[in-house]
Order: structure tokens, then sequence, then C-alpha cells
């Protein structure tokens, strides 16, 4: 038997029965990928400038009647710019610095481990909170953008 | 009465089993695999030794959570939000298969000794011979010590993400286990680890998702050591590094014990030296 | 079957098996190439030694009032003079460059302020030299010699194998036979030395602190190729183990200050041992603990019933728990459900460390009836050399396995250098009757109606009952019968595990073998023994009687039982003198 019990994408992506950290870290990879997928959709957008004035002028045409769906598409990709830049600053303080992980110190019954302590679950409910509050912030503004909300 | 449902395998087919059992009171997961060992079924296997969680070999994944089994309660594991009387068992997650709840565990073992987890000092004589100890603050004793804690049970790296993704990461014990040596002052090398930890499948896929320090049985907090290590790792491409330890030289005692207790005068002469 | 070539092979990968191999491949460095086998039942880092807790003892600061001659009259006067005095001598001079050479190699021993390695009191020491690590000093120490061992390349692990039986040629060492639990298939391994590092035999009770690997497999298989086990009547009951399992409180509690209590809560220690009080040697406390719960001073557990006396560690303060004793503090919460910052814990003498062992002089050689076995060494708990006599200090066992590790891998270093043995041939015919035993007689046997589990709770409660701490004539004379009993039925046991991927079943069946056999050494060998010296307590000969028992007891397989005889003990240093603290 060389095929290892319970591995895999879909393993590695599940949160369920595991600390706060593992849900954020989930939800990082999703808009990762979010990302990653709008960062060609945007390359491929932007090469229409190859195509002159009259190409460019089009797609710009294009873009200013959107329709709802492409809109929640767009919100949705705001909020996962928000999410993992934030998070990706507080990973970085995290990993480049040393900060919000602790000191060394003697183990201590129930072993709560520093790393996942106080300060790292009040810089993750922080981070969240502001980036809802900048996500609602987004939505409104694209509603504005459709005439449904006066800004 | 308890029903117990655990995962069984015997090489070729896997099956759930189920047994029902009645815990006493104050018993462990390991209790009561016993009970069913040695009354319903003899041909169940999974590793034991110590029965109190100092050796790691009871590891196994309880109700969707890695842990030991002779550390889990079976009452803490009632007072759980979502139990609905059944005890969920299976094998640790991302380890082959042996037999039932006994997983294979050499790739583990492997990587542990492809990071040369031992002390290693410029001169190697200073290995061989110790006419006094190296000296060492209980202060610099505290900037590592949490990370030898570690018992070799693998339930981190049945916890990790990464490793689920990617076969050749790391992780999680070996990378805490070159943390602990770099951070040792007795040690000196950190550019003999570098090419294994400073790459691609090395420190740098882990991605602090958090839940190796969330199951280790014994608080060594390898997510803590990881995150550190990249730390270290990029100080010494930039900036210097620290200073090793110091061998002890003997000190003039300050207290003397004047009344401390002879032993009694030898009734037979001794022949000249009997050690070596 | 399959038979491998090695040049030295060591059953058993505790403190004293990694020390040994360590040794033989640090002296080696590569100049003779020799191979090394390293076989256990168990994966490595499993091993028992790593619940060891509380401390190993050496003379470290010779300046402030410690000295050897100290040393060794208080593990002589410890062992209740039946150890060997030139042994002790050697062991106290060795045990100091242990400690600072494994300090080298990563032990984070506890340090004093100035960054030296710090030493507490322990039982029956009359100078504090006990080094320890936080309260896990045997795990700390397990954990850098396996580092350790994995510099070097010249040794292959075989884990999860279990040995069977020993082969010898005469007195000439051969090999040892085991079962792969992996795949189920035996396997020989022929070596030009052999070592045997396998441990105690704790499962033997009840009430135990050992691990359930505890079941004596390097007494067996010597007792079974006819080499003599020596001193096997005497069991450390260490007095504090957790009520109801029997779990491990160390002795390092004592050392910081705790009180014992019985249910008057008076420290009752002050009749027994008034000047040492609850730091006198561990058969002295055991011996007072169960005086105590025997004249009714003993409190009972509501849960299972089993009467118990209190340790208090409530005077310490949480700084000093927390600092000294976390382990212990964390085992009461789970095991108990108690604080021991505010709440005494129910303690009681349990099962933990036999002093006897295979029988083998100063150097670790293993010695038979007639003279030395040769190419065959044993180390640790598993050999008697005898450093412990009657009775072990706390913190002589781990420094024990570190010494003879040193000086088993030295000498059998020097044998292979020095003598250069060929690798010996296998006696006709060996390797096919034992596979036949295993095979036909045990795993596909299909008549017999015995449980072996059954067999083994029997064992334990006869020798939990009959052969504890105080022991009577008749209780040791029903004890005898009621082994030879079990091991009739043993005869007729049938398993029910047929399969060949690791079978516990299997392996259970034959280490219940070797317990009997050893339970029936030790109750006969206590019956024969009519005096109470170190930890063996005879209610019916209370006194220490040296005219006629100052000597070691051999026992060897006989057709049907063992025969005694006796071997005097080495005094070279001090005359028995009355043993009080």
């Amino acid at each position: 038997m060389n095929k290892r019990y319970k591995s895999g994408l879909f393993n590695s992506l599940n949160p369920t029965r595991y600390n706060l950290e593992r849900w954020s870290y989930t939800l990082h990879r999703i808009t990762g990928v979010i990302l990653a997928l709008f960062l060609i959709a945007h390359i491929f957008e932007i090469y229409h400038v190859t195509l002159g004035i009259a190409g460019w002028n089009q797609t710009m045409e294009e873009l200013s009647n959107l329709g709802v769906i492409e809109l929640i598409g767009m919100w949705i990709i705001a909020g996962s710019a928000l999410y993992h830049g934030a998070n990706g600053l507080r990973l970085i303080l995290n990993e480049v610095f040393g900060l919000l992980l602790g000191k060394p110190r003697l183990p201590e019954y129930p072993y709560s481990p520093l790393s996942l302590g106080r300060n790292q679950k009040i810089a993750i409910y922080t981070i969240t909170l502001i980036v809802v509050a900048l996500w609602i912030w987004a939505g409104l503004y694209l509603l504005a953008g459709l005439g449904i909300v006066r800004w | 009465m308890t029903r117990v449902r655990i995962l069984r395998n015997d090489g070729s087919k896997q099956w759930w089993q189920e047994y029902d059992v009645e815990p006493r009171k104050g018993s462990t997961v390991l209790d009561l695999l016993l009970n069913i060992r040695e009354t319903h079924d003899h041909t169940l296997a999974f590793r034991h030794s110590c029965q109190m969680g100092s050796c790691g070999s009871c590891g196994m994944v309880i109700n969707g959570k890695p842990s030991l089994a002779c550390q889990t309660r079976i009452a803490d594991l009632k007072s759980e939000p979502l139990f609905n009387d059944t005890i969920r068992i299976e094998p640790l997650y991302s380890y082959p298969v042996i037999k039932d709840l006994v997983v294979d565990l050499d790739d583990f073992v492997n990587k542990h000794k492809s990071i040369k987890p031992y002390i290693i000092r410029k001169n190697p004589e200073e290995l061989e011979e110790a006419p006094m100890e190296f000296r060492v603050t209980p202060a610099e004793n505290l900037n590592f010590i949490q990370f030898d804690y570690c018992i070799m049970c693998g339930l981190c790296v049945a916890a990790c993400p990464t490793v689920s993704l990617d076969p050749q990461f790391t992780g999680p014990q070996a990378l805490a286990q070159a943390y602990r040596y770099i951070a040792d002052p007795r040690d000196e090398g950190f550019n003999e680890r570098q090419s294994i930890l400073d790459t691609s499948h090395g420190v740098w896929r882990c991605h602090f998702a958090g839940s190796c320090s969330y199951v280790c049985p014994k608080g060594v907090d390898p997510a803590k050591a990881i995150q550190l290590l990249k730390r270290e790792i990029l100080k010494r491409k930039f900036v210097r590094g620290k200073a090793g330890a110091s061998v002890a030289v003997v000190v003039q005692p300050e207290k003397s014990i004047s009344n401390a207790p002879k032993a009694p005068p030898l009734d037979f002469k001794m022949e000249a030296d009997q050690h070596e | 079957m399959e038979q491998l070539d090695y040049d030295v092979i060591i059953v058993g990968s505790g403190l004293a098996g990694l020390r040994t191999a360590i040794e033989i491949l640090r002296r080696d460095n590569g100049r003779l190439g020799i191979k090394v086998a390293l076989i256990s039942k168990l994966y490595l880092m499993r091993s028992h030694s790593v619940s060891a807790e509380g401390g190993t003892s050496a003379v470290l600061y010779p300046e402030e009032g410690d000295s050897f001659e100290l040393y060794a009259w208080d593990t002589i006067k410890g062992s209740d003079f039946l150890a060997d005095q030139d042994a002790v001598w050697r062991f106290v001079h060795l045990a100091t460059q242990e400690i600072r050479l494994i300090e080298r190699w990563g032990v984070p021993w506890n340090r004093r302020e100035d960054g030296r390695i710090e030493q507490r009191w322990f039982g029956g020491l009359s100078f504090p030299r006990a080094t320890y690590a936080q309260d896990k000093t045997g795990f700390f120490e397990m954990r850098t010699l396996y580092d350790t061992l994995l510099k070097y390349d010249n040794w292959d692990r075989f884990d999860e194998h279990f040995v069977t039986s020993l082969v010898l040629d005469g007195n000439k060492f051969v090999g040892f036979n085991t079962i792969d639990l992996k795949t189920g298939n035996m396997r020989f391994f022929r070596g030009k030395a052999g070592i045997i590092a396998t441990g105690g035999n704790g499962q033997m009770y009840r009430i135990t602190s050992t691990a359930s690997s505890s079941t004596g497999d390097g007494y067996g298989i010597a007792y079974n190729a006819g080499i003599p086990l020596k001193d096997m009547e005497f069991v450390q009951f260490h007095p504090t183990g957790l009520v109801p399992k029997g779990l491990l409180i160390t002795e390092a509690a004592r050392g910081e200050g705790a009180y014992l209590k019985n249910a008057d809560g008076e420290r009752f220690m002050k009749k027994y041992a008034p000047s040492k009080m609850e730091l006198a040697p561990r058969d002295i406390v055991s011996r007072s603990i169960m005086t105590e719960i025997r004249e009714g001073r003993g409190v009972k557990d509501e849960a299972t019933g089993i009467q118990h006396v209190w340790l208090d560690m409530t005077h310490l303060g949480k700084e000093k728990i927390e600092q000294k004793l976390p382990f212990i503090r964390e085992m009461g919460f789970k095991y108990v459900g108690i604080d021991i910052v505010n709440e005494p814990m129910p303690v009681r003498p349990t099962t933990h460390y036999e002093m006897g062992g295979i029988n083998t002089d100063i150097d670790g050689k293993v010695q038979s009836l007639s003279g030395p076995i040769k190419g065959l060494w044993a180390a640790g708990e598993a050999a008697c050399v005898s450093i412990q006599g009657s009775n072990r200090l706390g913190s002589n066992g781990t420094n024990e396995c570190l010494v003879y590790g040193y000086i088993v891998g030295n000498d059998v270093y020097n044998y292979i250098l020095k003598e250069n043995p060929p690798m010996p041939n296998i006696p006709a015919g060996k390797l096919e009757q034992e596979q036949d035993r295993i095979f036909s007689g045990i795993l596909g046997k299909e008549s017999g109606g015995e449980d072996v589990y059954q067999i083994k709770d029997e064992l334990k409660d006869t020798m939990e009952k009959y052969v504890h701490v105080y022991r009577t004539a008749e209780e040791l004379e029903t004890a005898v019968k009621k082994v030879k009993e079990l091991k009739n039925r043993y005869k007729d046991i049938r398993l029910t595990d047929r399969g060949h991927t690791f079978n516990y079943n299997l392996q259970h069946a034959l280490e219940l073998g070797f317990l009997l056999d050893q339970a029936e050494i030790t109750a006969f060998g206590a019956l024969m023994r009519t005096e109470s010296r170190g930890a063996h307590a005879r209610l019916d000969y209370p006194k220490r009687d040296d005219e006629h028992w100052l000597k070691h007891t051999l026992a060897v397989k006989g057709a049907d039982g063992p025969s005694f005889s006796y071997i005097p003990v080495r005094i070279t240093m001090w005359k028995p003198v009355a043993r009080v603290y």
C-alpha cells in the first residue's frame, strides 16, 4: 500500500476540526487562485491596447456597459484582493520579522501554542473586520455605479 | 454503551467495522481499544506502548482530529458540541497504511534524518572528548528547549495541509527539529543544513496554517519553529549570525560545604586504580 | 528462512542499546567498517527509556564536597551490601564523563545561573548529585542519543522485529531468531558479537509503571538458551505510582520537597526513616507505605477500591511546581482530574524496575555456570553485574545504561579488533526447529481452548497479590503453584488471528511465555531466600542474614522449573553494616 491515506487537494483545503489560522489559510489559498485567474484576464484585457486607438476605445466602450453578473464578479475580486493583501501583510510580519508569535518558553499544560495565541487571534479578527468593512464599502460603490444607490 | 467505528484494512481492501463497548469512568480511547482487542476481536492491530503520552506510538485520527489515543478521554469526546454518540477512528492521514491503524513511518523518519539533526561543531574533536561542559545560561536554554520536547508521534505531519499536497515537503516535524539545532548555542552547523532548508520544498513551502501546533500533544509548537527558522535564514543572508557557546572552565566555588558527609573509612585496601 | 550477517547485533533500542551502538561506531570511525544491526520490537524512540523522569547521578562538583567514595558508599549502602563493590567503584568514575559527553551531544541539562550543570537531591543520596533536564531526563537523553546515532552510516535499523530465541553453539554466540512483524516471516541474524539490552519485565504485575512492551524478552531468550539469571527475586516497587493504573510519579517530587501523608494527615515517614524522611531509599519508603495501609491508615479510592496514601505538594507553591514538576501537574489534570497546586495526589507502590538480570561480569560479558559465553554481552536493566544489588537508588538506572553502553561498546570493539573472530557456524537443524515451534506449534495450532489474554490477566493478579512488597512463605508457595498451573494451561492456547502482517496476537502469546518463566523464577527465588534484604522483605524472616545469605542467586533452566545455585558477592571496600537512615 504505497498510496497515502486521505491526502490530496480536498483534504489540504478542508479546515473543519482545526484552528482559526487554518481557516484563514484556506481562504488565502482560494483568494490567491481567484486573483491569479483575474491577473490572466486583466492582461488579456490590457493587450487590447496593442490594437491601436480604435481597439482600445471599443474595449473601454464594452467595459462601461457591464451587466450585473460582471459587477458581482468584480466585487468578489475586490474582496479577494483586500483579504489576500491584508492577510499577506500579517504573514510577512509572522515569517520575516517573527512578530505575533510569542517567545519560546517551556511548554505548560494544556499546551495552547503561543503562535496561535491571543496576539495572533486578535490580529486575524482585526484584519477580518477591516476587510469586511472595506468590502461592503466597495460593494456600495459598485451599486452606485449601477444606479441603485445614490452615492 | 458507546459505539466505536474503526476503519479496518487488511492490505487489499478497507471497510468500517462497529463495536459496542461500555467504557469505565475516566477511561481513554486506548483503554477502549485494548478492551476491544482482548474481548471482542483479537485481530485488531494498533500500536501502543507507554500509556502515558511519552512514547508517541498510539497516534490515530479520532473523530476527525489527529490525536494520541492514550491521552484522549472519552468524557472529553462526549462533551464536544457535535458528538453524536459514535467514536470514529481512522489511521493517520497522509501516511501509507499497512494494517488497520498501523501506518508506515519510513518516509517520516527519512525526512527527519535528512536535516542532520545532531550537534555539528567546526572542530569535531570537541564532540569526542569532554573534560568540561559547555557554558549555557538558563535563558539560552529557553530559546530552543521547547522544540526538543518532540516525541516523533507524527500527528503534525498528518494535520499539515502542505504535506497533503506535496509529498516532497520536508514536513513540520523535521523543520522544527532543524530549528531546534540551529537555535542551540552549542551548534555551528547552519551552513550544512541550509541547502536542504532553503529550497522550494523546504521551509518556503510552509504557509502557516498552524494545524501542526494545534494537534501537537507535547506543546512543541512546530509552526512557531518554522516561522522563526524563516526569519533566521533571511537574517543570515543579509545580516551576520550569532556566536556559539564556549567551553566552560573550572571556576573556584563560592560556597564550600564544610559539613558535607564523608564516606566511612575503607575496610579493605584497594588495588591501584581499577577503572580505565 | 532469510539469513542476515552482521558484525555486531544489538537487541533492544533503549538507552543502553543506543549508547552501545554509538560507542562502537564512534570508536571504529570507518576504519574496520564494522556493520551494526539494531533490532527492536518497537519503532526506535518508542522504547520505555523515554518515560524515565527523575535524574542521572554523577560526581560533578568535587570542589563543593562531593567525592567518588561518597557516591560509592551511597550506592553500596543503598543496595543493602549485595552490590559487587569493584564494579560500583569503576561505575562511579565513569558516570562523570558520560554526563559531560552527552551534554556535548546536545542534552539540555538544567543549568545554574552561571551556565554550569545543575544537580538536585534524590532518594538515598547524601549529596545533591542528580543531574536533571526538566522532569523528563530519560526522554531528553534518548532524544539526544537517537539524533547522534543518525550521524553514522554503518548501521542498519530493524524496527518491529520480535526476537524469539538466542542461538548458541556450545558456549559461543551464533545469532538471534526474529519475526519481522511487518511481513510475518522469520529472519535469522548471524553475528560475531551480540548484545542484549532489552530492559525489564514489569508487565508481570497488575499495577505497574512500565510500558506494555516491558515483558522481559531478553531474560526469556537467555533463560531458554541455558544462561543463568541472577537475583531475579529483587523487584523494585517505586513508592509513588498514580492510582489506579500505577503510572510513575517521579521521585523528584519528593526531591523538591513533597510530603507523604496517611489518612490521618501525618508525615508517617518519621517513624521509619527519621533523618532522611521522604528521601529514604525506595524500598524503605515502599515498605512504610504498605505498613501504613496494612495497619488501616490508608485511604480507599471510591472508584476502584484500591488503598493508597497521599503525596502532598500544596506547600511548594505554583511557581516551583511549574518550573520543576510540570509533567506531574499535567498527569494530575489528565488522569485524576486534580491540580496538585491545591490538592494532594493519590499514590501507591508500583512495580518499576528489575534489579536482577542476565549474569554478567564487570565488563558486561555474559557468564554461564561454566564460564563466559564468547561473543555475548548484556547491558542496562537486562544485565545484572551487579551494581544495584538488592535495591536501586533513584537516578542510578539511567547512568548504569550509559556507563555500561560505554563499557560494552569498548569491549566489543576491542574483541573484534584484537581477536578478529570469524563468522560462526549455525548448528544444524536449529533454525528449522525454531520455525516449526512458532509456525506449527503456536500460530497454526488448531487444538486447545485457552485464551492468551485470560492467562495473562490471571498471572498479573497472582503476582500482585502473592509476590508483592511484603512476602510470606504461604503466599509464595501459593504463587509458585498457581504459576505452574498457568504454565500448563499455556501449552493449550489457541490463537484467533492467523494472519501474517502485524499479528499482535502471536507476539503477545510469545511474550506471555517469557513472562510465565520469569514469574516462576521470581516467586521461587523469593521463597528460597529466607531473609529480608533490600527490596525483598519477608514477614516470616524480618532480619538481614549476612552469615548465610550474602550471596547472589543464580537460576538455570531445568527439566521442570528453575534450579538454583549461589555465588558470593565481591566485597572489596566496605564490610556490611546495619542500614539505617
